[in-house]
């Protein structure tokens, strides 16, 4: 049984999250790679076979769907995996809608035939066992990645489906920003920095300096300091990073739902009381701007 | 322009979350309008206010509760009229079912813009809006943080990894909106009094067919207990005693 992988591409690679999917591809059938967009990074997906698809270089959610759609039928596929990404999270649920297939959204876990997927923000967690075709997207870092490989491209030969959308281009948010839900390392500020000037001088660096991507409350993103991009929470993003700092983050409950996942969370407050130290595994009750200023210099030193 | 706006009935996000025997109780929980809906509202009768139309809000959920206080809010900031699609045995898990009745329902109102939240707070599995486009057989773009309407075109920016995506569709199309589209206008006392005249139609619709999968076991994640408050008498001590225990002991660093 066929199982095809939609690997993502980054610049001239495969972004690690595909990778991941091409990993899981290989406990449910013999994974075929569709990669949209760069032939030369097409290869790098690690699946023994690659289809690629050529004048594609921006996601649109009616030709990736319908060549798909053409492909999955065409091998006799009984299942689509991807990452859960902006497009993955775009695409998974159009091309379940056109297969006729059941939908998987943003795996966590996956075991013989058994699916584990968050509810709730990951406040619970749903097993799902489906006994038909299915569409999957994977929760980046929840799977492990395989390596990329050198592997065979085959160019999709049949003719680009029409669309009626067209992309104008991308605005780039700014170079070298981490995305938060495929991050190791997410730093988190909230209204104890007490101003968007202090989440720039404190939070951003400290980021920079640990190679992490910038998070915030929902308090802070609602007083228009960051924009909704950065908000983690119940009506943010779930990110489940190696290490999660939150900074001057009292820790609600929507907050906390969308990062009690992560690995490994270290809270810096003053307050004692504060509901975030409940879920940290490491607390520092002190002043965040003493905290922040030394834990800079010290990772300097 | 008419504009149809769909909205998830979802539980309050101060539900208390405990499962029984595998399941989870759903017994007290209180519904309310999905939060990424009420974008989804405001956008609508912003576009009616420049462009004219009429903006019809089409719900889905289950045949007893009551929901009508939060959706008369949502006439209140300017919608002329809710249809509630009534079933008897909803369940919000059920994307591919969902999509289906609700695009039953949308088809004889011929909207030229369908809009709805991204994601539902409940499941957020991302998957209604895009499905009901499908079922009408017309474009979706997902995740929307600004949206303009020029020359009976659409142009929309779609939060994508380290930027926006900008794209430019005919209608009708169907568009899901993200949180930073805009901010939900506070209605008026006159308005909510006036909403109490809009149309506000219940409707029984048939059960959901479709390959949904149901949730064969809910769990709650593993707690987490609080961990350790890290010692010291200067921010250098505190700082220093945690950076070795993260490099050592939780070796994430």
């Amino acid at each position: 049984m066929s199982v095809i992988v939609i690997g993502e591409v980054d610049g001239s690679a495969i972004k690690p999250a595909s990778q991941q999917a091409a990993a899981l591809a290989t406990q449910l059938g013999d994974p075929i790679g569709l990669v949209f967009g760069s032939t030369n990074a097409a290869g790098k997906l690690a699946t023994p076979r690659v289809i690629s698809v050529q004048g594609t270089e921006h996601y649109d959610s009616l030709q990736f769907a319908a060549v798909a759609t053409q492909v999955a039928r065409k091998s006799g596929a009984t299942s689509v995996v991807m990452a859960a990404t902006a497009m993955g999270k775009d695409l998974g649920p159009r091309l379940a809608a056109e297969l006729g297939w059941s939908y998987i959204a943003d795996a966590l876990e996956y075991d013989s035939g058994t699916w584990i997927r968050p509810n709730y923000a990951g406040k619970v967690l749903a097993r799902l066992e489906p006994n038909g075709p299915f569409v999957a997207t994977l929760r980046p870092n929840a799977f492990p990645a395989a390596d990329d490989t050198a592997g065979a491209v085959e160019e999709f030969s049949s003719e680009l489906p029409e669309s009626t959308t067209v992309t104008l281009g991308v605005e780039s948010a700014g170079s070298g920003i981490i995305e938060l839900t495929e991050a190791a390392i997410v730093v988190s500020g909230g209204r104890g920095l007490e101003s968007p000037e202090n989440y720039d001088k404190l939070i951003r660096p400290l980021g920079a300096k640990l190679d992490a991507a910038c998070g915030a409350s929902r308090a802070i993103v609602d007083a228009g300091w960051v924009s909704h991009s950065h908000q983690v929470g119940q009506t943010g993003k779930t990110v489940t990073p190696e290490l999660y700092m939150a900074v001057g983050i009292s820790g609600a409950i929507q907050h906390l739902g969308g990062m009690s996942g992560s690995k490994c969370i270290v809270a810096i407050n003053k307050d004692p009381d504060a509901p975030i130290f409940k879920v940290a595994d490491y607390g520092i009750v002190h002043d965040l701007f003493e905290i922040i200023p030394e834990l800079m210099a010290t990772l300097d030193g | 322009m008419d504009i149809a706006v769909l909205i998830k009935i979802v539980p309050d996000s101060e539900s208390r979350l405990e499962v029984r025997g595998g399941k989870l109780d759903e017994s007290d929980f209180k519904y309310m309008v999905n939060p990424y809906d009420e974008f989804a509202v405001e956008q609508a009768v912003q576009f009616k206010e420049v462009a004219g139309g009429k903006v019809t809000l089409v719900a889905l959920f289950s045949e007893t509760s009551s929901i009508d206080t939060d959706l008369r809010k949502m006439l209140a900031i300017g919608a002329d009229e809710v249809i509630v699609l009534r079933q008897s045995d909803y369940r919000g898990d059920r994307p591919a079912g969902n999509a289906t009745v609700l695009a039953e329902a949308l088809k004889p109102l011929q909207p030229d813009l369908v809009l709805c939240g991204v994601q539902g707070i409940d499941y957020y599995q991302c998957a209604t809006g895009p499905m009901v486009a499908h079922q009408l057989g017309i474009p979706h773009i997902a995740s929307v943080t600004q949206l303009e309407l020029a020359n009976d075109k659409l142009k929309a920016w779609r939060q994508v990894e380290g930027g926006l995506q900008v794209i430019e569709t005919s209608m009708p199309a169907l568009i899901t909106c993200q949180k930073d589209l805009n901010k939900v206008r506070f209605p008026a006392l006159k308005d909510i009094m006036f909403s109490k005249k809009k149309p506000f139609e219940n409707r029984a619709v048939p059960a959901a067919t479709g390959p949904d999968l149901t949730c064969a076991q809910a769990s709650l994640p593993p707690a987490r207990g609080g961990g350790e408050i890290i010692d010291g008498k200067t921010p250098a001590e505190k700082v220093t005693t945690l950076l070795s225990k993260l490099r050592t002991e939780a070796k994430v660093l």
